[in-house]
């Protein structure tokens, strides 16, 4: 509601401006956008507008308006060019992140997108550590008729991965999927088991839950940091969350956000559109049109 | 040593102008280790109007005061009102010869079915039956979990008797809940605890069929699962799931969520606010935090430790 606010201010200030900022600054930090980014946006836009030096007859509710949305789509979008599968190739790519995030439901999902566009598509499950993470996998792989591979009896991540993706190599699969376990920076052996199972990926993509508040940033980057992260696949924003937090991904990996989870089923998973996502993280509908301005 | 002068302020009383710049930190602060924005707000308010005339101490500086108070405040919260003794309780429906029986709840991968079994070998050490009823029937694997998880859970203990009741995918979980409640009975558990599946708190299909599965069952305590690294949204969820079970029951006495499990505790460092969310929107306690994926990473939680962790810069 701030930025709609604004048009209804008689006399657009400082002062006026303050009071805008504020508010757009609250809704984006109960939207778990990390702290540190919210006040960098603050004064990024107090440097863009300088209410006082701009001159008279400029309009000054659309240098505002333009000046928040720059920021935030900044935010969402780093400018980097998005990961795309070549054709005749074999594609290589990883899942990786936190407990629980969605991984394993996202990697079918995106095999059955890939697998709907005509791509000879493949699943690895290189997670031996949690319980029924093979089973998990493979009912979902049946499911979308999607060929797969794993084991009941080897523990050994690196040796499954590295097995599964030779083979569907050999047997000609463009984009092969490697789901794994589930890890978080404060245990070295798990960010160094990672790091083993990584063998060239084309892409790694970092998973992340859209309830996920200030912890983001610091996992992000410890991930990044082990394993070059090169997409981000936001899930479980069918609910209520924003998904603020997950955009520190964007910040500390460099990597633009691909797709959204939107539900438990292998369809529910939409491209990334970064003007519905600012407006949600918001908090409101009225800013679409100030972003076809 | 100038800034150590700059905010003597004696024996004046201590006015809201005062207040403003160290409040707005301590809410900046406390935001940071991932306290909701709204209770943020709410928490620095009410230690405004409180401190709003009091004098301060000689040589005691209004940031100290804000955050002695704000420690008082945050203890408050974070203590359980009610005491929380399942091991007592388990006892008791012992005597009465009829398995006890908690219900995990929650959001999506969270940590409700692994800390049902992280429970469950905390159950096994103090010498109960347990019976676990797998009642996600939804998201694959969810069967096969538990099946891992009751293996290797009997494999643990010499004397552990822990078995799995469950009834494939697809099914209706209030019914699978049921029998296994009655199969827990004929076969003398001690007690029973039943995995849900995961969902969101706006699904209202999902929330009913939870809500239909709680009042058909009447679980002796209802434990919501939440992980620590979530942000704004802990506020979001209890409050959704207490709202649901309370709307959809059709019960004359609805129930409510009787205590919490805060999981992922171990991925967060001195993030710890989500506890503190949680705690302030039920009022109910935190019955454990989950440290780590093994069996043994269930711990009581320590007050101090989160106050500490809050306040710490
Ligand atoms: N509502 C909703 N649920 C989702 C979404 N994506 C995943 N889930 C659910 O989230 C839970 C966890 O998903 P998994 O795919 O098992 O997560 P994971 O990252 O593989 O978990 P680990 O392997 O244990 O680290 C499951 O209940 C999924 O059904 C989504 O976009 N929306
Ligand atoms: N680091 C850490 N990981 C945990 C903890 N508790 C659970 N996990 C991990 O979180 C992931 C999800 O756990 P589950 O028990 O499957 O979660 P759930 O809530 O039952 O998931 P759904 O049934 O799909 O909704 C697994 O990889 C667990 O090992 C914990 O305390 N710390
Ligand atoms: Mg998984
Ligand atoms: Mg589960």
């Amino acid at each position: 509601a701030a930025l709609a606010q604004i048009n209804k201010e008689p006399v657009i200030d400082a002062k006026v401006l303050d009071v805008l900022l504020k508010e757009i600054c609250h809704a984006l930090l109960e939207a778990d956008v990390n702290v540190r980014l919210v006040g960098n946006l603050r004064n990024n836009v107090k440097n863009a507008v300088k209410i006082q030096d701009l001159a008279a007859g400029i309009n000054k509710r659309k240098v505002i308006q333009k000046a928040v949305l720059d920021e935030l789509c900044r935010l969402v979008e780093p400018g980097v060019e998005t990961f795309k599968p070549k054709k005749g190739a074999k594609n290589i790519i990883m899942f990786v992140g936190l407990q629980g995030s969605g991984k394993t439901t996202t990697c079918t999902k995106l095999a059955y997108h890939y697998q709907r566009k005509g791509w000879k598509v493949c699943l690895v499950c290189a997670d031996t550590f949690r319980a029924g993470a093979f089973d998990q996998l493979k009912q979902n792989a049946t499911k979308a008729k999607i060929p797969y591979y794993g084991s009941y009896t080897e523990t050994d991540p690196v040796q499954i991965a590295h097995e599964g993706v030779e083979k569907f190599k050999k047997e000609g699969f463009e984009i092969i999927i490697v789901d794994t376990s589930g890890r978080h920076k404060q245990e070295a052996e798990l960010f160094e088991e990672m790091i083993q199972i990584s063998t060239n990926p084309d892409n790694t993509i970092f998973v992340m839950d859209a309830t996920i508040g200030q912890a983001a940033e610091a996992q992000s980057r410890a991930f990044h940091e082990a394993t070059k992260i090169g997409s981000i696949i936001i899930t479980k924003m069918d609910g209520h969350a924003k998904g603020g937090g997950a955009i520190s991904a964007v910040a500390a990996t460099h990597s633009p956000i691909i797709f959204i989870g939107t539900g438990e089923h292998i369809h529910d998973l939409e491209r990334f559109e970064p003007r519905r996502f600012v407006q949600k993280m918001l908090g409101m509908g009225d800013i679409s049109g100030l972003m076809e301005t | 040593m100038f800034s150590f002068f700059k905010n003597i302020t004696g024996q004046k009383a201590i006015t809201e102008e005062d207040l403003a710049q160290v409040l707005a930190n301590m809410k900046e602060h406390l935001i940071k280790k991932n306290v909701a924005a709204d209770i943020s707000t709410h928490l620095c308010e009410s230690v405004a109007k409180n401190l709003v005339g009091q004098k301060t101490g000689s040589f005691k500086t209004i940031r100290s005061t804000v955050k002695q108070a704000m420690e008082a405040s945050l203890k408050r919260i974070l203590t359980p009102k009610t005491s929380v003794d399942l091991l007592r309780d388990i006892g008791q429906s012992q005597a009465e010869s009829r398995p006890y029986t908690i219900c995990f709840v929650g959001v999506n991968g969270v940590g409700k079915s692994t800390n049902l079994s992280k429970t469950c070998f905390w159950l096994l050490q103090n010498g109960f039956k347990v019976l676990i009823a797998a009642c996600d029937t939804f998201r694959s694997g969810a069967v096969e979990q538990l099946r891992v998880h009751v293996r290797n859970l009997n494999a643990l203990g010499q004397n552990s008797v822990v078995e799995l009741y469950e009834r494939g995918y697809g099914k209706d979980a209030a019914g699978i809940a049921k029998d296994a409640i009655n199969y827990g009975k004929s076969n003398k558990f001690d007690v029973v605890l039943i995995d849900t599946a995961g969902r969101m708190q706006d699904n209202e299909p999902l929330m009913r069929a939870l809500s239909k599965l709680v009042s058909v069952n009447k679980p002796d305590k209802i434990i919501f699962v939440g992980e620590a690294l979530v942000g704004n949204e802990a506020v979001d969820q209890l409050t959704k799931f207490n709202q649901a079970l309370k709307d959809f029951s059709g019960l004359q006495n609805p129930r409510h969520i009787d205590g919490i499990i805060l999981t992922k505790f171990d991925t967060i460092d001195d993030k710890v606010g989500a506890a503190l969310s949680m705690a302030y929107t039920t009022g109910q306690p935190i019955l454990f935090v989950g440290t780590g994926q093994t069996y043994t990473d269930l711990k009581n939680m320590r007050v101090s430790h989160i106050v500490q962790s809050l306040l710490k810069e």
